[in-house]
């Protein structure tokens, strides 16, 4: 088999064993979706926030649950490294005739393709039950979610294979993964318009690669037109340059595919 | 490509391999032959460098020095489309089942997905598992996962089969029905490499066998040969105390091959127990708590070559 057959073998088989994880399949579109009920409806009748470009604040943070979704996720999936390293499987992937170098990119495929389609799913369920502005209509506006969700996924992926290079547990991981990721979540526009913050967070914000992809899923979804929105010819190269980034760093020191710390 | 049951061909050919672990050295100037077509053991006590060694024949790492050849080449990816390994440790992921994690296998190892499926239906059967394939390795005993990472290992019918510590933890029944399977292979053009602890398998199984110690080669041959230079009988005796007096004696009396001390069992291999055992309990010092005669066995020769754990003390 050549490079391409095996990576999507690995690939395929850590999809299905994530659809085969029920618990972690709907507990990664389940808590960013009742975030979106709980908070969204309870802060929309509740502080009626007056500063936001478009429609209600249920409908602003859509692209922020979506962005979300793809955090859980790609989480998840990259702890994949771990559990295969514990049950003993990497051994045996290592064991086949292919390079540390395919079986990781399978892996980072499926972590990308899982994080992507779980986030679509989120953002398909949503929409439809909200006031959302597609400003360029509902197809090409689902077109640029889809390519922004992807290229998103590709960044966390790298990100992760980043980490997963560094950290030798999986307890580690997930700390870290929590601790950088979410507070950047925070500081993206995810949850309320980056404009009303202070100055210092506003350039944080600026420096954030999630702010330019909540950015973009809000001006294809819920904006109606792009002012107070960074734009997607701004949005979408900075994230596909962020991904092509964090995927050179981690290549050039990769996660030691090797059993035991030995 | 050579064939492996060409005479004098050698499935393995390694020369001065040495691998350290930090400050501990795995693989100390390990040089070693292992002919093509037969079953070849790996003996040696915990630390000695067998799974290291069988890594290495994986191609799965490279050493720091020396040469290795295996099936005619020099490690690399392509080697692990011709090489079959079951590791020390469980290598099975528990959500996948048993036909998954084969059909998995014959992917990776390059099978089409319908050959992949007809080879692990046909090899499930064979060792048993063909009414479990559907069932998650989580729910398969410890006995059927090892059977079923062998069958895993034969699935694309490998050249060279590396087996370390195939049979830990399997009960009898299931260890007789694992080497039925694995019998079919020999001589059928492939070669088995089984690392082990368990001298009285290696000496039903194995043509050859290598004692290792300290990440070395300390002596090769078949089981008779490494008996040969033992007594017929072997003589366990358990003392109340430590006479090494006595061990020292008898080691000089006619008839007495090798004396070997293991805590407070001493072991002497003689050509004649009937005439030395009298003689012993005649010259012991000291009570004697248990004595066994028994053929001399390849664990015989493996503690007269490699020493009891004692000697193994200070060792990591």
């Amino acid at each position: 088999m050549n490079g391409p057959g095996a990576w999507l073998t690995i690939c395929e088989r850590d999809v299905r064993a994530v659809v085969r994880s029920r618990s972690q399949l709907y507990s990664s579109m389940f808590t960013p979706l009742l975030l979106l009920v709980f908070l969204g409806s309870g802060v929309s009748h509740g502080l009626e926030p007056s500063r936001l470009p478009a429609g209600g604040f249920t409908a602003y943070m859509v692209a922020g649950v979506v962005v979300m979704t793809s955090l859980f996720s790609s989480t998840f999936a990259s702890a994949s490294y771990y559990r295969d390293r514990d049950s003993g499987m990497l051994r045996f992937l290592l064991s086949s005739p292919h390079s540390a170098r395919t079986i990781l990119l399978g892996k980072s495929i499926a972590g990308v393709a899982i994080g992507a389609v779980q986030a679509l799913v989120v953002m398909a369920i949503a929409a439809p039950l909200l006031d959302m502005g597609w400003q360029y209509g509902v197809a090409a506006g689902m077109l640029v979610v889809a390519v922004t969700v992807v290229t998103l996924n590709l960044l966390l992926a790298g990100f992760a294979l980043m980490l997963a290079a560094r950290i030798q547990t999986m307890q580690g991981f997930h700390l870290l993964m929590n601790l950088a990721l979410f507070p950047l979540l925070f500081f993206s526009g995810a949850f309320y318009p980056v404009d009303d913050l202070p100055v210092w967070l506003e350039v944080l914000a600026m420096v954030n690669p999630l702010t330019y992809a909540v950015d973009a899923l809000q001006v294809a979804a819920y904006a109606e037109n792009n002012e107070a929105f960074v734009g997607l010819w701004v949005d979408l190269p900075v994230l596909a340059c962020c991904a092509a980034v964090a995927f050179a760093l981690s290549s050039l020191r990769p996660p030691r595919l090797t059993w035991s710390g030995e | 490509m050579i064939a492996n049951d060409a005479p004098g061909v050698l499935a393995i050919e390694a020369r001065n391999l040495r691998l350290a672990y930090g400050p501990r050295l795995a693989l100390d100037e390990l040089s070693l032959d292992v002919p093509a077509g037969g079953v070849f053991g790996l003996l040696g006590p915990n630390g000695s460098g067998k799974s290291t060694f069988i890594t290495m024949v994986a191609a799965m790492q490279g050493p720091r020095e020396g040469s290795l050849r295996v099936l005619g080449q020099a490690p690399c990816a392509a080697l692990r489309a011709r090489v079959g390994t079951v590791f020390q440790e469980t290598a099975l992921d528990p959500a996948m089942t048993a036909g998954e994690t084969l059909g998995l296998a014959g992917r990776l190892f390059g099978l089409s997905k319908s050959a992949a499926s007809a080879r692990a239906a046909s090899l499930l059967g064979e060792f048993g598992l063909g009414d479990r394939a559907n069932d998650a390795v989580a729910k398969l005993s410890g006995g059927m996962r090892r059977r079923l990472e062998v069958a895993r290992a034969l699935l694309h019918e490998p050249r060279l089969i590396l087996l370390d510590e195939p049979t830990t933890g399997v009960d009898p029944e299931e260890r007789r029905a694992l080497w039925q399977g694995l019998r079919e292979r020999r001589g059928q053009d492939c070669t088995i490499v089984i690392a082990t602890n368990d001298l009285a398998e290696a000496e039903t199984v194995c043509d050859e066998v290598a004692f290792l110690r300290h990440g070395r080669v300390v002596v090769t041959g078949t089981p008779a040969q490494l008996k040969r230079g033992l007594g017929r009988e072997a003589v366990r005796v358990r003392w109340a105390t430590a006479p090494d007096a006595a061990n020292a004696a008898a080691y000089g009396w006619e008839g007495c091959g090798t004396v070997t001390r293991d805590g407070d069992e001493v072991l002497f291999t003689v050509e004649n127990a009937a005439s030395f055992v009298p003689r012993l309990f005649a010259m012991a010092p000291g009570p004697i708590r248990a004595l066994s005669i028994e053929p001399s066995s390849l664990e015989d020769a493996y503690f007269q070559h490699v020493g009891g754990r004692a000697r193994d003390e200070g060792r990591t």
